[in-house]
């Protein structure tokens, strides 16, 4: 691979960044990690397990039972990875989305972090130098929440913060406000863009909207793990029409 | 609502130990994947010949505080009675907690039997959410690492530049529905509604300096709003966590 050529503040050919080998290695850092804090909780759990009246049986029953239960989330999780690769690459997308983050913060804070520099992801202002300060905005903003756990839990533990101590109002209306807010505000963000935008939104909304209808009415909890990936693909299927029809002036 | 609390001050050395093991090794691991987390993005920034303004990293960072600020230290707070201290070193690291860890962990508490909130429910806790992870993993390296990846190059440029230039309103018109349902409360949906698009179609192009802000100025406008509007018959309500239960995948994990 030529990559020492192609690293150019300036050019939109992200993937050529977001694919070097440094972010590769670093991204099944994150991995490893995973791997060894797991083996070194199974062991802990096996030696505290009889203390706890829990037979190995049990053990492996409850290690299996989680394993089976993530198979659904693990393979929509996927599904909405894949559709972001061509604006992340694959290292962000298995560390930030797939991993520590979550679909809906990283791609609103990439999105703040673009805004700031006047530019759109996966525009013609995407350039390398704007995926870079995305990525590491967005890195850093992930990490706060691995930084308040660091924090926060041993407190926790030590009973030094209750929940009880904070006004319970708080505690649902400003999350919960913020959450609503943050979203509204970036998704009517996209609406002046483009008409082709507009009906991406509009048919992202109306498929969920429609799932989670009927998840509800079945009672289908996997049609709600899907809804997100189900939607996003529906949206991409219907703006490519509109774009190859040429309803709307090119973005 | 189940709290690990009330069990932890058990007097056995096996379990004492459990809670030390996992309490060290979780932040070490922690403290490990935050490292590898930056270290990729750092390296982008500083060494790849990039040449970044770092200004502008800060900057970025500032309206992302912003926007998600108040999340960073609600979460923890709101997770932990539900995952007790060990489960928190894995939860925040491998992340989407209320669509996939939660129903692991509840999923392998109802199948030994066990409650939560006794040391057989955390136990079994830790397991599930280990096998999950692994499951995780794995899924992830094939189908997004590998399959993914592949599938990118073959696939023809124009459905590239679509996917590319129309993902994020694809993404946010789901993410929104999804964030109106899992609250359900349509006071604060309207009051968020208005403040956003008053910055947006109103705030934003009367004064373009505060674009940059502008995601950040909806939130804890939105905030502020729906404090004051909120609905005081129901503050009385004790401080639960919300339904582990539920189907808001938009929680940020």
């Amino acid at each position: 691979m030529k990559l020492r050529t192609v690293v150019d503040g300036a050019s939109t050919d992200i993937l050529s960044v977001a694919n070097l080998p440094v972010l590769w290695i670093c991204a099944l850092g994150v991995f490893a990690v995973i791997v060894v804090q797991t083996l070194i909780y199974v062991r802990a759990a096996r030696v505290a397990a009889p203390a706890a009246g829990m037979s190995s049986a049990e053990l492996r029953t409850s290690f299996r039972a989680g394993a089976v239960s993530a198979v659904g989330p693990s393979l929509a999780v996927a599904l909405v990875a894949v559709a972001l690769l061509t604006v992340f690459g694959a290292p962000a997308v298995l560390v930030r989305i797939g991993l520590i983050g979550s679909v809906s913060f990283e791609t609103g804070a990439a999105s703040i972090a673009a805004g700031t520099m006047g530019a759109d992801l996966g525009g013609p202002t995407y350039t390398q130098g704007v995926f870079a300060v995305a990525f590491m905005a967005m890195s850093l903003g992930g990490a706060m929440w691995m930084l308040a756990t660091l924090i926060l839990t041993p407190l926790l533990k030590r009973g030094d913060v209750s929940l009880r101590k904070v006004n319970p109002a708080v505690m649902t209306v400003v999350p919960g406000a913020a959450l609503l807010g943050a979203f509204f505000a970036l998704g009517l963000g996209e609406l002046p863009k483009s008409g082709n935008h507009v009906v991406a939104f509009l048919a992202s909304a109306a498929v969920m909207a429609v799932c989670l209808g009927i998840a509800k009415a079945l009672r289908a909890q996997w049609i709600r793990e899907w809804a997100l990936g189900i939607a996003i693909l529906t949206a991409l299927v219907v703006t490519y029409a509109t774009v190859g029809a040429g309803v709307f002036p090119a973005a | 609502m189940t709290t690990v609390k009330s069990t932890v001050n058990s007097a056995d050395p096996a379990l004492e130990q459990f809670d030390t093991t996992t309490a060290r090794w979780g932040r070490l691991t922690m403290i490990a994947g935050l490292f590898f987390a930056l270290a990729g993005p750092a390296y982008l920034v500083l060494f790849s010949g990039l040449d970044v303004d770092h200004a502008r990293i800060w900057t970025a960072l500032l309206a992302i505080a912003g926007t998600f600020g108040v999340l960073w230290i609600v979460e923890p707070l709101t997770y932990y009675p539900i995952l007790g201290q060990a489960s928190m070193y894995q939860a925040f690291m491998i992340g989407n907690i209320s669509n996939k860890l939660l129903p692991s962990a509840l999923i392998a508490q109802a199948a030994i039997g066990a409650k939560a909130g006794t040391r057989r429910g955390e136990l079994a806790a830790v397991m599930a959410i280990s096998g999950a992870a692994m499951v995780h993993l794995v899924s992830l390296l094939v189908l997004v690492g590998l399959l993914g990846s592949w599938l990118v190059s073959v696939v023809p440029a124009d459905v590239v530049a679509v996917v590319q230039t129309y993902i994020l309103p694809s993404v946010l018109g789901a993410v929104l529905v999804q964030a109106i349902v899992s609250q359900w409360n349509l006071r604060m949906t309207v009051v968020a509604a208005v403040v956003s698009a008053a910055v947006v179609f109103v705030l934003v192009p009367a004064v373009p300096a505060l674009a940059f802000f502008g995601t950040a100025i909806a939130v804890i406008a939105t905030a502020v709003l729906a404090w004051f509007l909120r609905d005081r018959s129901a503050a009385a309500e004790p401080a639960a966590p919300r339904r582990e239960d539920s189907s808001d995948d938009v929680r940020i994990d």
